[in-house]
């Protein structure tokens, strides 16, 4: 009889509490110490009805709509059930009553004292009162005879008393307990219990054992017994079939009892091993629930299978011997007990049952029989999660199982509870943000754009949106005569389904409040037998899940879309822009898990799955209660301990746990209801519900913010809060580089506002480390650093005097460039494809102010990347020369003018005249962008950085140009490498470098001008500031020979080839290409200052006029990388 | 200094309110007040929370003490006391009196809630006569008093030093 133990729950205050089922079997009612009788329709009645009966209440009887109770103002009153109305007081006691109990019709109601009296009075008509005297100590427990002639009670005095109630006199009295001054002393509670029906056994728990005695003899004809039983047993409560018992003790184990075959079909522990202190059977026999003295409440389920199973199987297949039994029951009360203590030994029921085989008339062996029939159909059943020996016999064959595995039975205790891994019941589906459905008031949906409540009373069944902005929309009263239960709400609609009835279908209604056109609304009916089970709405598009394991995605305007299916049950969905998020339900969790499995679709254009079915982590024993996205779109969810996960998308899409709001409740029974949350500014948006999961309606929840902590060790320590703040940064700030892959705008202050705070914490935990003598972490740390922080790092590390660690870092900070470069590199190589894919989706304009975005952010990377190669620079140099601390932080802030379009993917379809024609992505944007962000102080669009560059290039000459200039014209031109180009920011921003750097420049610029004349004029200008590279000398030499190869090769394939080219070369080669490199940057001459200010002049004026002839005939000869300003500019000089 | 400059005052406290727009950081010479998030509860000056009120831009959240059982025990004590008790708020008169007044439909039981502040007000001001009146009596030079608020002295302030001058003159011309 394998049963199933649920999970005890909170009932009542701490002490006695009792608990009974209602007639039908439809509540369950308890009482306690609290005095309140609470009415649960369920175990996981989460809001039950209560009646408040007094202060405490010490027991409780309900039959015929009557509770009655036994309260702690010395009475026994009667309330109406299930209203709960005072229906007036059966009787009083000079103290308080112990035990109250109803006989089997429900019309007389005993109640036993601590005063020492039984009193039996009629319910009907209170005055008609029987007081049976002769305890001499408080009564412990009454109960009826079902025939209603005699009654039971016990009593601290040791004594267990049958009277008869008429007479008033004691029929038999057994001293059996042991004897206490009081009821709360006593050892065991000592319920007895009648058998119903008939009435034939009383059942007497002593001590660990349970005397059965017999009507009208009061002979004790049997003992209930179990080697697992070590204490006294509390209570004890028969089976409404009349044929199980079962018993509660002090331990907490819970017993029940096959009375015919005098075995233990059932043991169950109580979870805590609290004192159970009252059990009562569910009418259907099905299941049991149970309190403890810590006032929870609980419940054995399952046993009803097994025990109607048994039922059935008794009276389909031996009809006849349910005959005998029943007249076996009448009649032949002494028979019986012959065959009960025939069959006590468990040889001799062996033998019985072989004699039963011969002689099938005998209603006693009829009797038997049956019981050992009985007995093969539990050993069949429970066979399967057994596994004991015996079973093996009774499975293979039932003739002679049923001889010996019986027999077997005694001797191997049989053990009925299935020890292996339980399946959980798979959560139900849900939505996030919502209340539970069978709430009369509700959230139907509380998110970020507003609430979604839901009233079904009896004046009002409608449901009300209302939005947190009231820009939004304004709030809206529905009437809600489908019976909607499920809701969700978006910027754009209010998406609400019901589930299907007898005729109708499940139907979802779409109110798209944010229409253009008059239509405001529409609705789907879904396929017979489809029923809604979740939805979500994202950006222009609606998803619901139905419980034929689909997902239908319909537009916002109420076309259907695609549909698949799901691989199981879904549990909820979530939608944030074009990303929505599904949990379903992957297998079959067991021991209290659930199994579930996430999906996480991108419905963009580019339709794909970045998470396909991957099984979603949750607590032990938890459950999901809340799944999301953030408010910049990051998957999230909340399980029921508690624990907040968020999608970590640079760790290969794992969830990380972000917060335990469990771990700010002041209470156990406290939780967070969450409605949102946030990355930046970080906050966890949930609403405190005191004793309870979800927040009632009225009053008006408050929204409060939780912070967020990564669960990292020792985070008490300094070190451990840095560690905690960088990796949670870290976390938090990875939303930007999804957005800006994906399109999005993203605000690039903040981003850079998180980096500079990740380098910050980096460098202060690297100072950290230093102070500890801790100079490995220090590299470590190092190694995560950016280029410029690095040499900060070794600036820091050097002046607290440490050689090696400085040594140590700047190897780093060379690998580190090394790689950069390396990057770079590859990067090109793989752009011009990036970039065509992006183009290939183009849409019209969106497109072009998308490309810009992106290329802001291209550049955005790109720079940060020079700036740390920059930094190597500024490392080499700092051997060299002491370089100025500021300098390097200079450089840092200032941006790099050239590097941009060297790296950016479109760079290289510029450059030739004849498609000038083309979208050129930056122009587009350009030259709106260039107006509006003239004034903007930080520069970040390339043609920012243009400006900048060309101030730089202008900070010799007198009253640089307004950046609103018109520079498009200097960027286009470019011939040179990236390499090339990034080395000429590091000019342009080195200013106080200059004067080493104008030797460069000059040999350069000499060497260029008769090598190439086709670079335009800014690259040159820049560029002539930094040392070549061993690459660009060995371009410039070979460019000619390239293009004789090639000639008509466009001028970044060129560069292409001679990379390839250059990398075929061997390694001395190379090496002593880079010599001549560095060889050639030497000596220094004031003279090229003069002239690059003038080159830039001659810029300047090239502007200007360009900006007057605005045809772009005219910019594209300007343009010619033999362009005549590269020729003026020369001139000039 | 008359009852409106007193409320004037009180309209410097802070009360949350839950916002239904959406609004960056304002910069005031009082202080930063902001961002407004729509949904998120924020506080700001009483002053602030009634003029969004009355443009139906927010939800007031009532103070803390502004609760039938806290304002029924806190009476309850102040009916036993023979002193002055403390005051859940300097400003408890006003800010009950604002928002009551503005706010009625975001703050439960708003009736009872009234009842009682004004019951404490009685209690509070009964006692101040009583002591002004013992005070005069027994020809005290000083007397001092506990706990009261502005808007409680303000009440006493002109009745109390007329008659002082008054009486002052009666004395000194029985003299």
């Amino acid at each position: 009889m394998p049963c199933e133990r649920k999970p005890m729950r909170y009932g009542h205050s701490e002490g006695h509490t009792e608990v009974c089922f209602d007639d039908t079997g439809r509540f369950i009612v308890t009482c306690g110490n609290d005095g309140d009788v609470r009415i649960w329709e369920s175990l996981d009645d989460d809001d039950p009805k209560f009646i408040t009966v007094g202060e405490k209440a010490y027991s409780l009887a309900l039959k015929n709509g009557k509770l009655v109770t036994a309260s702690s103002n010395n009475t026994v009153q009667i309330h109406t059930f299930p209203d709960g109305d005072p229906d007036g007081i059966l009787t009083r006691f000079t103290t308080n009553a112990t035990h109250v109990a109803f006989n089997s019709i429900g019309s007389r109601v005993a109640a036993g004292s601590s005063d020492f009296m039984v009193k039996v009075v009629e319910v009907s008509d209170s005055s008609q009162q029987k007081t049976l005297r002769g305890h001499e100590a408080p009564v412990l427990s009454v109960t009826f005879d079902p025939k209603d002639d005699f009654l039971a009670s016990a009593s601290c005095d040791g004594s267990v008393v049958v009277w008869n109630i008429e007479e008033q006199t004691q029929v038999i009295s057994w001293p059996l307990l042991q004897k206490s001054n009081d009821v709360t002393n006593a050892k065991s509670l000592c319920r007895l219990a009648w058998q119903p029906g008939m009435g034939k056994f009383l059942a007497v728990p002593v001590e660990t054992k349970v005397h059965l005695y017999e009507r009208g003899s009061w002979d004790h004809v049997s003992t209930l017994s179990d080697d697992l039983l070590a204490q006294p047993i509390n209570v004890v409560s028969w089976s409404p079939c009349e044929r199980f018992l079962a018993a509660g003790c002090v331990g907490g184990l819970l017993t029940v009892w096959d009375v015919n075959s005098k075995l233990c079909v059932e043991r169950q522990k109580h979870e805590k091993g609290f004192t159970v202190c009252s059990l009562a059977w569910h009418p259907s026999g099905s299941h049991i629930a149970y309190t403890d003295t810590e006032g929870c409440l609980g419940l054995l389920d399952g046993l009803g299978t097994s025990t109607a199973d048994n039922n059935r199987t008794k009276v389909a297949a031996k009809n006849p011997a349910k005959d005998y039994d029943d007249l076996f029951d009448d009649d032949d009360d002494r028979l019986m007990d012959e065959g009960l203590s025939d069959t006590k030994s468990p040889a001799k029921k062996a033998v019985g049952w072989d004699d039963d085989d011969d002689d099938f008339l005998v209603p006693a062996t009829g009797r038997v029989k049956n019981r050992g029939a009985f007995l093969d159909d539990e050993n069949s059943l429970d066979t399967g999660s057994l596994k004991l020996g015996q079973d093996k016999l009774g499975d293979d064959d039932n003739d002679a199982g049923s001889s010996v595995a019986p027999a077997a039975a005694p001797v191997v205790p049989l053990r009925p509870v299935y020890e292996g891994p339980v399946p959980t019941p798979p959560q139900k589906a849900f939505q996030p943000g919502s209340t539970p459905a069978h709430l009369t008031h509700r959230f139907m949906m509380w998110n970020s754009v507003g609430i979604v409540r839901g009233y079904n009373d009896e004046q009002d069944n409608a449901i009300d949106v209302e939005f947190h902005d009231t820009a939004v929309h304004h709030a809206m009263h529905l009437t809600n005569s489908l019976g909607h239960t499920v809701a969700d709400l978006s910027q754009e609609a209010v998406l609400l389904a019901c589930p299907s009835t007898e005729e109708l279908a499940s139907k979802l209604q779409c109110l798209h409040f944010s229409s253009w056109d008059t239509n405001k609304e529409w609705m789907v009916d879904l396929p017979k037998g489809e029923d809604v089970r979740a939805l979500c709405l994202g950006q222009g598009w609606a998803a619901v899940a139905t419980s034929t394991l689909m997902i239908r995605l319909f537009s916002i305007g109420g076309v259907q879309r695609e549909l698949f299916s799901l691989p199981g049950p879904v549990v909820c969905m979530a939608g944030h822009g074009e990303q929505l998020l599904v949990v379903y339900h992957r297998a079959t969790g067991f021991d209290e898990e659930q199994a579930l499995g996430v999906q996480l679709l991108q419905l963009s254009r580019k339709r794909r799955q970045l998470i396909s079915g991957e099984p979603l982590p949750l607590s032990q024993k938890s459950y999901l209660s809340w799944l999301g996205f953030t408010a910049q779109g990051t998957p999230c969810y909340v399980d029921s301990d508690g624990v907040v996960r968020m999608l970590n998308r640079s760790l290969g899409n794992t969830w990380t746990p972000v917060c335990n709001t469990r771990e700010t409740c002041k209470s156990k029974s406290d939780h967070y209801w969450v409605v949102g949350v946030h990355e930046n500014p970080q906050q966890l948006r949930c609403i405190p519900c005191k004793g309870s999961r979800y927040p009632p309606t009225l009053p008006r929840p408050a929204v409060a913010i939780l912070p967020f902590k990564l669960p990292l060790c020792q985070t008490t320590t300094e070190k451990g809060q840095m560690e905690e703040q960088f990796w949670r940064s870290v976390l938090f700030h990875d939303h930007y580089s999804f957005l800006s892959s994906s399109g999005y705008e993203i605000d690039e202050d903040a981003q850079n506002q998180s980096q500079k705070e990740q380098q910050e914490l980096l460098m202060k935990m690297f100072a950290l480390s230093c102070k500890l003598e801790r100079e490995f972490r220090c590299v470590e740390l190092a190694e995560m650093m950016t280029q410029n922080v690095v040499t900060l790092a070794i600036r820091y590390a050097s002046r607290s005097r440490r050689m090696a660690l400085a040594q140590r870092l700047s190897e780093i900070a060379l690998e580190k460039s090394n790689q950069m470069q390396e990057e770079e590199q590859e990067e090109q190589e793989e752009e011009p494809e990036y970039s065509s894919t992006r183009r290939s989706s183009g849409y019209g304009h969106t497109d072009v102010t998308a490309g810009g975005r992106y290329s802001r952010r291209q550049n955005q990377q790109e720079e940060q990347e020079d700036e740390e190669e920059r930094g190597e620079e500024l490392m080499e140099e700092e051997d060299r020369q002491e370089m100025e601390p500021e300098e390097a932080t200079e450089t840092k802030k200032r941006v790099n003018p050239f590097a941009k379009e060297a790296g950016s993917p479109i760079k290289p379809s510029p450059t030739p005249i004849g498609k000038m024609g083309r979208a050129n992505p930056f122009k587009v944007p350009g030259s709106g962008k260039m107006s509006a962000s003239s004034g903007q102080p930080r520069v970040t669009n390339i043609l920012d950085n243009m400006t900048s560059s060309k101030k730089s290039a202008q900070l010799s000459s007198s009253g640089g140009k307004p950046s609103k200039s018109p520079i498009l014209k200097p960027l286009a031109p470019k011939p040179k490498t990236k390499t090339q180009s990034t080395l000429l920011q590091m000019a342009a921003t080195k200013t106080a470098n200059k004067k080493v750097q104008e030797n460069t420049e000059q040999a350069a610029n000499l060497q260029k001008q008769p090598d190439t004349p086709p670079p335009g004029p800014p690259a040159d200008n820049s560029e002539n500031k930094r040392p070549k590279t061993g690459f660009q000398l060995w371009l410039e030499e070979n460019r000619k020979s390239i293009l004789a190869d090639n000639p008509d090769l466009e001028e970044t394939d060129v560069i292409k080839e001679a990379m390839g080219r250059f990398r075929t070369l061997s390694a001395e080669e190379r090496l002593s290409w880079t010599e001549r490199a560095k060889g050639q940057s030497g000596d220094a001459a004031d003279l090229k200052k003069r002239k690059r200010a003038e080159g830039g002049e001659g810029l300047e004026s090239e502007n200007e006029k360009a900006e007057a002839d605005e045809s772009s005939a005219k910019k594209k000869s300007s343009l010619d990388p033999s362009s005549k300003l590269s020729v003026f500019a020369f001139n000039q000089n | 200094m008359d009852a409106s400059e007193v409320e004037f005052l009180a309209e410097k406290e802070m009360v949350k309110i839950i916002p239904n727009f959406s609004l960056d950081k304002v910069f005031l010479i009082g202080g930063d007040l902001g961002p407004f998030n729509p949904g998120l509860p924020i506080d700001v000056p009483v002053w602030l929370a009634l003029n969004l009120k009355q443009r139906q831009k927010c939800r007031i959240i009532p103070p803390e003490w502004m609760d039938v059982e806290k304002l029924e025990e806190m009476r309850d004590l102040e009916r036993k006391e023979d002193m002055f008790t403390p005051v859940p708020s300097p400003y408890y008169m006003e800010l009950t009196k604002l928002l009551l007044n503005h706010a009625s439909d975001n703050i439960p039981k708003a009736d009872e809630i009234r009842t009682l502040v004004k019951d404490i007000w009685d209690t509070r001001i009964a006692k101040l006569r009583l002591s002004a009146d013992s005070f005069i009596s027994q020809q005290e030079a000083y007397a001092k008093l506990d706990n009261l608020t502005l808007m409680e002295i303000n009440t006493i302030r002109a009745f109390l030093l007329d008659t002082l001058n008054c009486m002052y003159k009666l004395r000194s011309n029985l003299q």
